[in-house]
């Protein structure tokens, strides 16, 4: 039986407190947040009666195999520490830490304590996702991926989160060197990071501030991204994130023979084969294949709503639980060290061009552009 | 009788007195009140500069007479609390967290309210601490249909099993004010408004139906509704702040000649032009939510339990409300009578009449 405790009691810890009560032969042991009453909170509603105000009690009272860490990024790397040093693997809500280098030296710390760590990106292990990695490694591309895009969308009519934030220069996502690019791009950017060689040898990032944004008040918070990357053997990639359009959150994946389309919203994977048609033929055959993409998707949905296995925060669970299987086996963990360094990797480079000068007080005038042809050479475990 | 109470107030005309969530749909009928009642020094806290405009609209004609402060602040902030409760005498609290998630509904309702009483004990001579809480705390699950609900009932002991994190954060809100009152001496009030509504809100309450579905499913029928019109509402905030010998007592507020569900929405109709809907009777509404909360449970949430049991009575079983208490302690009565208020209410359709309006 693993003992789990999480440290961060906010919105996010009852998404991991649901995932974790679904697997098997795991017990939450302690809860703990510098607020002791958002500890108190989430005990009483969960029947946890070990609650913390400080981590450092709580992994010598409940001595945890692992801890889950959900608090905001700031702190991620200080906690990870002193978890990784009292003997406990670590599982780090996204984004991972605020630097690379952070991620860098809590990677090296958790091998040489022989601890595992591993990073929330959990819409990398939704149904659809591990569908389409089944295809890849089964060579439906064809060949490796020549181009991948990932698009990612953000409701700032949330008004219970962007109003909060928006709302106080002071509010840790505000602090962030990406702000609000920082705490949600990681989901969009694991998944390029999945596909690209380590050593990336161009990153071109646009940023601008939507219409909406322009009069919340909050000037230098960028919400229109736009990246161009491509890395040593020629794979190139596109990401695209906005909080004007609606409902979008996308990974395609271009092979020389075949394609991948993954909506994550929709819970669909459509593949393209690339077949020649006879004349008038390539304008009703294709169409049709993709009709039939769609019914398929729409049948296997409710195939897996019939068995339950349709329930919000499915990814969650899947990394969740793969995650303590690696730990119980000792075998990797499900995301490749490599992966959540190049994640970090890239969010840095993107940061460092889109904020030059850091956080920028004054009103965005123009869109912010430039290109790094630097290679980035995160280390590969 | 209004002015018989107000002859005494706890406090004097120059007073602080601060109000929290100034900017929100209540807030700026109690500053015109407190403004009206000859209060001098007034301060707000608001968390964006968008709020502001609407609160100088309301204090333009006292601007003469008094003093309107406003403070850009969060109640998350220790800070903040202690700037904007500085020797503030009396806290009208009515900032309310509107989150859909448990923690963050705690996080805005009783952390923030926690953070507030706190700094009001640390740098003020606190004389009254008015909490605005809410009807959602209430539970009428042992209660008959029509039966009346007034302060003495149960309050909610499962919000969880409701899956209602509002009442999960007002309870707690609550909890924790009492819990200063006892341990800290700190003088409170609660106040627990119905169903606000008035120009400025467009909604349609849950008590009257839902369109979760794409459509409009009434199901309220012919329940009583608990209503209150936002500027009798707010002068029964007021009062709850200003009136001796209440503290620690605990308020209802609703308006006279309540409407029922079906009337109210047949004059909401009237104004906004016919849209489809569809009558679910409360045997039917309660066997379903019966359903669909058994269900969440096999299927381990997959769907999760947004219509359950408790919710259901909560929302559309049926109760009858009085506002005695009010009247009785606080001299409080609706200056507005309910045909004026819901004319008043019905009024910011006129412009939009024939568009379906989103509920």
């Amino acid at each position: 039986m693993l003992k789990v405790a999480i440290v961060g009691c906010g919105k996010i810890a009852d998404q991991h407190v649901h995932a974790i009560r679904r697997i098997p032969d795991c017990k939450l042991v302690g809860v703990c947040d510098r607020e002791p009453l958002m500890a108190k909170q989430l005990g009483e509603r969960f029947g946890i009666s070990a609650c913390f105000g400080d981590v450092t009690e709580m992994v010598r009272a409940v001595a945890p195999d692992v801890v889950h860490i959900t608090t905001p990024p700031q702190n991620h790397c200080m906690l990870a520490k002193e978890c990784l040093n009292a003997g406990s693997h670590v599982y780090l809500e996204k984004p991972f830490t605020v630097t690379a280098e952070e991620a860098k030296s809590l990677i090296q710390l958790a091998d040489h304590a022989n601890l595992k760590v591993t990073a929330g990106h959990n819409l990398q292990f939704t149904l659809e996702m591990m569908e389409m990695r089944r295809l890849v490694n089964g060579g439906f591309l064809g060949g490796r991926p020549v181009h991948v895009e990932s698009y990612f969308s953000y409701d700032l009519g949330d008004k219970s989160y962007a109003g909060a934030f928006l709302g106080n220069r002071q509010h840790w996502v505000r602090q962030l060197p990406g702000q609000l690019l920082h705490n949600v791009i990681s989901h969009g950017i694991a998944r390029l990071a999945e596909f690209l060689d380590d050593e990336l040898t161009q990153i071109v990032a646009t940023a601008d501030q939507s219409e909406s944004l322009r009069t919340s008040g909050a000037d230098e918070v960028l919400d229109e991204l736009r990246v161009m990357l491509r890395d040593k053997r020629g794979t190139t990639a596109f990401f695209c994130f906005s909080t004007q359009i609606r409902a979008l959150n996308e990974l395609r994946i271009y092979g020389p023979v075949g394609s991948i389309t993954v909506d994550v919203v929709s819970g669909s994977v459509i593949r393209n084969e690339k077949r020649a048609h006879k004349s008038y033929l390539t304008y009703f055959i294709p169409p049709l294949r993709n009709s039939r993409e769609h019914f398929r998707n729409a049948g296997l949905n409710l195939t897996n709503f019939v068995r339950r296995r349709l329930y919000q925060d499915a990814g969650m669970k899947e990394l969740i639980e793969r995650f303590y299987n690696s730990i119980r086996l000792d075998t990797t963990p499900p995301i490749p060290y490599r992966e959540i360094i190049l994640t970090a990797a890239i969010m840095d480079e993107i940061f460092a061009q889109i904020y030059p000068t850091g956080l920028r007080s004054s009103a965005i005038s123009a869109s912010v552009a430039s290109v790094s042809t630097l290679p980035l050479q995160p280390t590969v475990q | 009788m209004v002015r018989d109470t107000l002859n005494t107030p706890i406090i004097g005309i120059e007073d602080p007195v601060l109000v929290t969530g100034a900017g929100g749909f209540i807030g700026p009928s109690v500053v015109r009140k407190l403004l009206e009642y000859g209060f001098r020094d007034i301060r707000c806290i608001v968390r964006s500069a968008q709020s502001l405009a609407k609160l100088e609209t309301v204090a333009s004609p006292y601007t003469n007479n008094a003093r309107l402060g406003l403070i850009k602040g969060d109640l998350l902030s220790r800070d903040d609390c202690v700037r904007a409760t500085n020797g503030v005498r009396v806290v009208y609290h009515l900032a309310a967290g509107t989150e859909k998630s448990f923690a963050g509904a705690f996080m805005n309702s009783a952390l923030a309210t926690r953070n507030l009483m706190s700094a009001f004990l640390e740098v003020a001579k606190p004389r009254r601490f008015v909490n605005i809480s809410s009807f959602a705390v209430y539970s009428n699950l042992k209660l008959k249909r029509g039966a009346f609900l007034d302060e003495t009932c149960e309050l909610e002991e499962q919000p969880q099993e409701r899956f209602d994190a509002y009442c999960f954060g007002k309870l707690k809100q609550e909890e924790v004010v009492r819990q200063y009152g006892i341990e800290r001496g700190l003088p409170y009030v609660i106040v627990r408004p119905g169903t606000v509504f008035g120009p400025g809100k467009q909604e349609l309450t849950g008590r009257i139906g839902i369109n979760t579905f794409g459509f409009f499913i009434h199901l309220g029928g012919s329940n009583q509704l608990p209503l209150t019109f936002v500027d009798n509402c707010a002068d029964a905030i007021v009062l709850a702040g200003l009136v001796p010998g209440v503290d620690g007592e605990t308020f209802n507020i609703v308006d006279d000649e309540l409407m029922t569900s079906k009337q109210f929405l047949a004059a909401y109709t009237n104004a906004v032009g016919p849209f489809f809907s569809i009558r679910v009777p409360y045997p039917l509404a309660y066997g379903l939510s019966w359903a669909w909360e058994k269900y969440s449970k096999w299927s381990k949430g997959q769907l999760p339990p947004v219509f359950n049991r408790r919710r259901c009575s909560a929302e559309w079983k049926g109760n009858r409300y009085s506002n005695r208490k009010l009247r009785e302690r606080l001299g409080w009565q609706p200056k507005v009578s309910m045909e004026r208020s819901i004319g008043a209410f019905l009024s910011q359709f006129e412009s939009s009449r024939g568009q379906r309006l989103n509920h």
